[in-house]
């Protein structure tokens, strides 16, 4: 045979040998999850994202009870709890659990991970201890626990959710190295291979209490850049994308991929700073004028390509009071409210965003434009990330300012937040009146009697206006046409739910 | 020769203090990690846990200290966020790095000094206007356009290489291409600056009409001369390099420590950037250490001092 043809023929046996890896079944193919960032650590007790550490973490650890979609708890390794007086929970523990490293779930696994949440570093990310009030766990058999609170608590079911168990004597005898590299949970998938900063590889856990998940392999992939996770979409590398911004949003459309478009709960408004620089934001007519100054159903349609609508209440539907409408967009009553209360004129209103959500300037600008057109003097400050967290903390900031709260569907949770003094209450609001009743609901374990205080708590404070309401932050994700998955608003994954079409 | 070496490492030494010293400072002026780390409505009673639990309640010098005398010892602390030793988190990120910037390095200079040679021998004729002219364009194109325009032409459109990531020699090349074309085009034109400037020289006159072939006075005699400032600056290509190309890494999803920086900057994770920053500083001084003794073997007029 002449030369060029032994080559010829090599490279074509050569070309089709690559080409043999591509004629895997499709089911044996890893799901592959692109995110902008890695997991930070895989110790359940140091989760400080919902994706994609947060993700993974749900993946390989359970807790006793699961949030729905719906806010709704789910049993999980609890199969029964009932409120056994004002304090006392009492959960009923799944039995023929086994961690990965072999270890037996039972009472007293829980008590050595509640204890472990409870002390530094992690009381400062866990929230289970702080916002429920719990002092004990109690161990009445081996598959019986009480959890006590210090108040009585509506939430005991919500906050559970973050509260993972992992194997006792490994989480207890491990350095804080190993634990955040070697997890030995109870979930559906296992560690297959962390390479840190790339990605990490986990395979379906076949003796999961809830049965084999359908995808055997998945994979979550680090890939900052929001154009190449979408390229990658696209090119059908990648099956799944996280943290697409509203901008790029119908690249996520294409032969093989499809974009889903979730109405977040997060809700973004400019918080009014009443302890701040500037003593007008104190007159609650000052505060609704600033309501009525701003057309929020344009700045959606436009900013954000009709992508969500106006808040129509601090808390998330479903339990947000019906009866409450958004301000209209009417700036003359603006004018009219601001010279009642004392300010025909105007007055000068710093206004402040930070890098923590996209679009903090341009929303900024926006809204400061039309205060300006009521008679409002806007100075305009971007904030350094850190400087901005303490500023929240501390309730000092200047003015108004760009941020967005409680992306979550619990009522006493979100309102609590505005109660005097409150460590999230950034905005310094203090109302008496609207404490009394979040407090008396977060306690009435009656759910009729328990709606109908939250539904008067979120009258009285949508008219104080606190914020300047703007909107509900909606989620963007790329799915492969390959694949079914119901995506959840609050950005946690959990592929142990996707199925193959 | 011994006392080069020892004088150099003595200077080395003294660039690792100030260095460290300063990126120490520096990190602990930019404010408090324990705000970016403990959830946002964290208690102040559970901050100050945290802040006590990772040692940024000691006074300013005993972390210092205890930072140097662990470096000594090869232990560079542990990372704030990820709760692991600094030393394995670069550590397992340096080969990517390493293989990029030798990637980007080797194929930068197969651009640079062909090129540069040809656009001065050439010079004031159509070759030279167009290398020229392209090495001006991919001096002044930002690193990100010339990344995101090589993925949609090569990964998006004609589907011949993957869009990001890391693995195979496939995945190597547009990364590697993105920073060859940045580097070479400033390698270029101080390439054919510098030859154009020795060609004019008196010994290349001599060597010439001591009947050489052509082909050797270029690449003998005038090359070696040529290349002493091409050397310096590719030294310092390379060590910038291996400190980690960020905005490469970023959009290539590219492991490196570039990112591993860059994220621990945002996150205030003062160990690692400690950690990171005395690497860098590293290879910055054993770089030019190389580069100095390069000089030598090159150009028989240097001597070393």
């Amino acid at each position: 045979m002449s030369l060029t043809r032994t080559w010829a023929s090599r490279l074509a046996i050569m070309a089709s040998l690559a080409l043999v890896p591509t004629y895997v079944a499709a089911q044996d193919a890893p799901v592959v999850i692109a995110s902008s960032e890695d997991v930070i650590s895989l110790d359940p007790h140091m989760l400080d994202s919902n994706n994609p550490t947060g993700s993974v973490i749900w993946s390989l650890f359970d807790s006793l009870v699961r949030r729905g979609p719906d806010g709704s708890p789910v049993p999980r390794l609890a199969t029964a709890w009932e409120r056994i007086d004002d304090v006392t929970w009492r959960f009923t523990l799944r039995q023929g659990v086994k961690f990965s490293n072999g270890e037996d779930f039972n009472a007293a696994a829980v008590v050595t991970n509640f204890a472990r949440m409870d002390t530094a570093p992690f009381n400062s990310v866990q929230q289970l201890h702080d916002q429920t009030g719990l002092k004990e766990v109690k161990v009445i058999d081996d598959y019986t626990i009480d959890l006590i609170t210090e108040k009585p608590t509506v939430n005991m079911l919500y906050w559970l959710a973050e509260a993972f168990i992992a194997a006792p004597g490994q989480i207890s005898t491990v350095s804080p190295d190993e634990a955040a590299t070697t997890p030995a949970g109870s979930g559906p998938y296992v560690l297959g291979e962390w390479k840190r900063g790339d990605q990490i590889t986990l395979l379906a856990n076949e003796s999961y209490w809830g049965g084999a998940p359908a995808v055997k392999t998945v994979v979550f992939r680090a890939v900052p850049e929001v154009s190449s996770r979408l390229n990658e979409l696209r090119a059908g590398t990648v099956d799944l994308v996280v943290g697409i911004t509203p901008d790029a949003s119908d690249q996520a459309n294409s032969d093989v991929s499809d974009l889903v478009q979730i109405e977040g709960l997060r809700k973004m408004h400019m918080g009014i700073s009443i302890k701040g620089e500037q003593p007008a934001l104190a007159d609650p007519k000052v505060r609704q004028a600033l309501n009525h100054a701003v057309d929020v159903p344009t700045i959606t349609a436009t900013l954000l390509a009709g992508t969500t609508s106006p808040l129509l209440s601090i808390v998330n539907p479903p339990n947000n009071n019906p009866d409450l409408a958004a301000f209209a967009y009417d700036p003359e009553k603006a004018k009219a409210l601001l010279a009642e209360a004392g300010f025909p004129d105007g007055f000068p209103l710093t206004i402040q965003w930070s890098t923590r959500f996209d679009g903090g300037k341009e929303v900024s600008e926006v809204v400061g434009s039309y205060l300006e057109a009521v008679g409002i003097q806007p100075t305009y400050e971007a904030v350094e990330l850190a400087a901005f967290r303490a500023s929240l903390g501390s309730a000092s900031l200047k003015g108004i300012y760009f941020q967005g709260w409680a992306a979550l569907i619990n009522p006493s949770v979100e309102l609590v937040i505005l109660t005097c003094g409150h460590v999230d209450n950034s905005s310094g609001y203090c109302n008496p009146d609207y404490d009394k009743l979040v407090i008396e609901a977060s306690q009435t374990l009656d759910d009729t009697a328990r709606k109908s205080l939250e539904f008067q708590a979120q009258a009285i404070i949508w008219n104080d206006a606190p914020w300047l309401y703007l909107w509900r932050l909606p989620s963007f994700f790329g799915i492969s046409k390959k694949l079914a998955y119901d995506f959840r608003a609050d950005n946690y994954l959990e592929p142990y739910l996707i199925t193959y079409k | 020769m011994i006392a080069f070496i020892l004088k150099r490492f003595a200077q080395g030494l003294l660039v690792l203090i100030g260095v460290s010293f300063a990126t120490f400072i520096v990190a602990h002026l930019s404010g408090d990690p324990v705000e970016l780390m403990a959830r946002e409505n964290a208690t102040l009673q559970d901050k100050q846990d945290l802040r006590e639990f990772l040692g940024l309640d000691r006074p300013l010098g005993a972390q210092y200290l205890s930072f140097v005398t662990g470096a000594l010892q090869g232990d560079l602390g542990y990372s704030f966020v990820q709760r692991a030793p600094v030393t394995d988190l670069i550590a397992e990120r340096l080969p990517a790095t390493l293989l990029l910037a030798a990637a980007g390095f080797l194929l930068a200079l197969a651009i640079a000094i062909p090129l540069g040679i040809l656009s001065a021998l050439k010079h004031n004729t159509g070759w030279d206007i167009a290398i020229t002219s392209v090495a001006m364009i991919g001096q002044a194109a930002p690193g990100f356009w010339i990344g995101l325009m090589l993925v949609v032409l090569f990964a998006v459109e004609w589907q011949l290489l993957p869009v990001s990531g890391s693995g195979t020699p496939a995945h190597l090349v547009l990364p590697a291409l993105t920073l060859a074309l940045q580097s070479s085009a400033r390698l270029t034109r101080l390439v054919r600056a510098s030859v154009l400037e020795v060609l004019s020289a008196d010994y290349i006159r001599t060597a010439r009409s001591k009947g050489l072939r052509e082909r050797t006075v270029l690449f003998i005699h005038a090359f070696r001369g040529a290349m002493i400032p091409v050397v310096t600056m590719a030294g310092l290509e390379l060590a910038e390099l291996v400190s980690g190309a960020f905005i490469t890494e970023t959009i290539f999803a590219w492991p490196g420590v570039g990112r591993l920086a860059v994220n621990a900057v945002a996150q205030r994770d003062f160990p690692v950037i400690q950690g990171v920053v005395l690497l860098a500083a590293v290879f910055f001084v054993v770089i030019n250490f190389l580069v100095d003794l390069l000089y030598v073997v090159i150009d028989p007029r240097v001597r070393l001092r």
